[in-house]
């Protein structure tokens, strides 16, 4: 129980008539990566976005490391909803660096204004994890200069720089040229490796049957299956799970 | 010569009347457009629907007849401003709902991207708006903005029919005076001086917001 980072309960939404997710159950441990699969529709970038209040939910519990984010559908009030959620930081799709900042200021923004680190700490821990990224060159361009793989680096040391305890991936990759996909993958694998707990909407195979500990299929807003790498695709139990791994290998 | 120094003198004394209209004006409408702006974004609809009503209003009758409104209608129902606040109240409302459209349009045009990212690195609203959305939203507008102020410039001459003696009016009186439209060559040349500083300057301001573009 110390160990678990996430637990999702029974979680329902709905945009309007559509019903996107339809009772998930799902707990995450420390040090777990999680790669989510699924067609798409099938609801696996809003379960993502409910676990940080993207997406609010309707039904269910939230609890992320044992503090609860939301219960019977009901959020706690905004300040512990701050506190709960300063335990989770995400990766999104389209990278969403500031345009107007330059890396080094993309990094430090958060730190200095939310955590109230001093400056100068925030700028030896950014150019650390920038360095960590394999990008300390970039340190004072903006993000325009920088090729789409680049910029999701960045975009991980951003989130990196607040000290997360899970880190939330949305299709890291889904924006990128095929070729810059590797670099990114492989940031994310060194992190893995680190034993970064992680939960990732993927459509990498790849990634998730070397990287992650425990693949989730999800289809029509449910949990169809759940295993690790190596059962989850040498012997899928669920006929969707095999329609889907066929379409994808 | 003697003359035409006289005559620039007279009329750059009426620059001067044209001058403080401009600047107050800017002064007061840019933040009074960018208030109205967020209200017009409100999620409080009597204020979104009231700010919607006040541009449909301000744009939809002409400056001219806000003026006269301002200057002989209100003193009717016993409002009597002096003549230069009278002014300074028509176009600041006026000029406030057009540049209240111009932020509108520019704050729409950041990307939700960039509120999802500011709230999950835990920033403020207040803090997301004043450090990640508005200097974008600035340079969004710097063009729009820009474009209104030099057409400030130009309706300024319009307190011409409140009869306050603007550089426009100085330069007709002397020229009804004396026969002479070097009046109104010297005005022209005015404006046209104004809006060349002006442009400079909104360049300047572009490059130095703009210098994040690829």
């Amino acid at each position: 129980m110390a160990n678990t980072m996430l637990e999702l309960t029974g979680i329902h939404k709905s945009f309007g008539e559509n019903q996107v997710l339809r009772g998930i159950d799902l707990i995450v441990d420390k040090g777990e990566v999680v790669a989510i699969l699924g067609p798409s529709g099938s609801g696996k970038s809003t379960m993502l976005r409910c676990i940080n209040h993207l997406e609010t939910i309707d039904k269910g519990d939230i609890k992320i490391k044992n503090q609860t984010l939301a219960e019977n559908g009901i959020y706690v009030d905004e300040k512990k909803q701050r506190e709960v959620l300063s335990a989770t930081g995400m990766v999104f799709q389209q990278f969403n660096l500031f345009p107007h900042m330059t890396v080094i200021e993309n990094l430090i923004e958060a730190p200095i204004y939310v955590k109230k680190i001093s400056r100068d700490e925030a700028i030896k821990t950014a150019e650390s994890l920038l360095e960590k990224v394999g990008l300390s060159e970039v340190r004072d361009r903006y993000p325009a200069r920088l090729s789409g793989g680049q910029q999701q680096r960045v975009a991980i040391a951003r989130a990196l720089a607040m000290m997360p305890d899970i880190l939330l991936f949305d299709e890291p990759t889904s924006a990128l040229d095929p070729e810059l996909t590797g670099e990114v993958l492989k940031t994310m694998r060194e992190l893995a490796a680190e034993h970064m707990t992680m939960i990732v909407v993927t459509h990498e195979m790849a990634f998730a049957r070397e990287a992650a500990s425990r693949v989730i299929f999800m289809a029509g807003g449910v949990i169809v299956e759940e295993n690790n790498p190596k059962d989850f695709f040498n012997n899928p139990k669920e006929e969707r799970t095999k329609l889907f791994l066929r379409n994808m290998l | 010569m003697e003359k035409f120094l006289n005559m620039t003198v007279l009329i750059f004394q009426g620059a001067g009347v044209t001058l403080e209209i401009f600047f107050i004006t800017l002064i007061l409408a840019l933040p009074i457009g960018a208030l109205a702006a967020l209200g017009r974004l409100s999620k409080i609809k009597p204020l979104s629907l009231l700010m919607e009503f006040y541009v449909w209003i301000m744009r939809g009758t002409p400056l001219m007849l806000q003026l006269l409104f301002v200057y002989f209608a209100l003193p009717v129902v016993g409002l009597r401003l002096p003549d230069i606040a009278a002014a300074l109240l028509a176009f600041t409302l006026n000029y406030a709902a057009y540049f209240a459209e111009i932020f509108r349009a520019g704050l729409q045009a950041i990307p939700r991207g960039q509120f999802e990212a500011s709230k999950v690195l835990g920033l403020s609203h207040w803090h997301t708006m004043k450090r990640i959305v508005f200097p974008q939203v600035l340079r969004i507008v710097l063009p729009p903005i820009s474009n209104e102020t030099i057409n400030l410039v130009k309706d300024t001459s319009l307190i011409y029919i409140l009869a306050m003696n603007d550089l426009l009016r100085v330069a007709r009186t002397i020229v009804q005076r004396e026969f002479d439209m070097t009046p109104f060559l010297i005005a022209a040349i005015f404006y046209l001086a104004m809006t060349a500083v002006l442009t400079w300057a909104f360049k300047k301001l572009e490059a130095h917001y703009g210098k994040y573009d690829a």
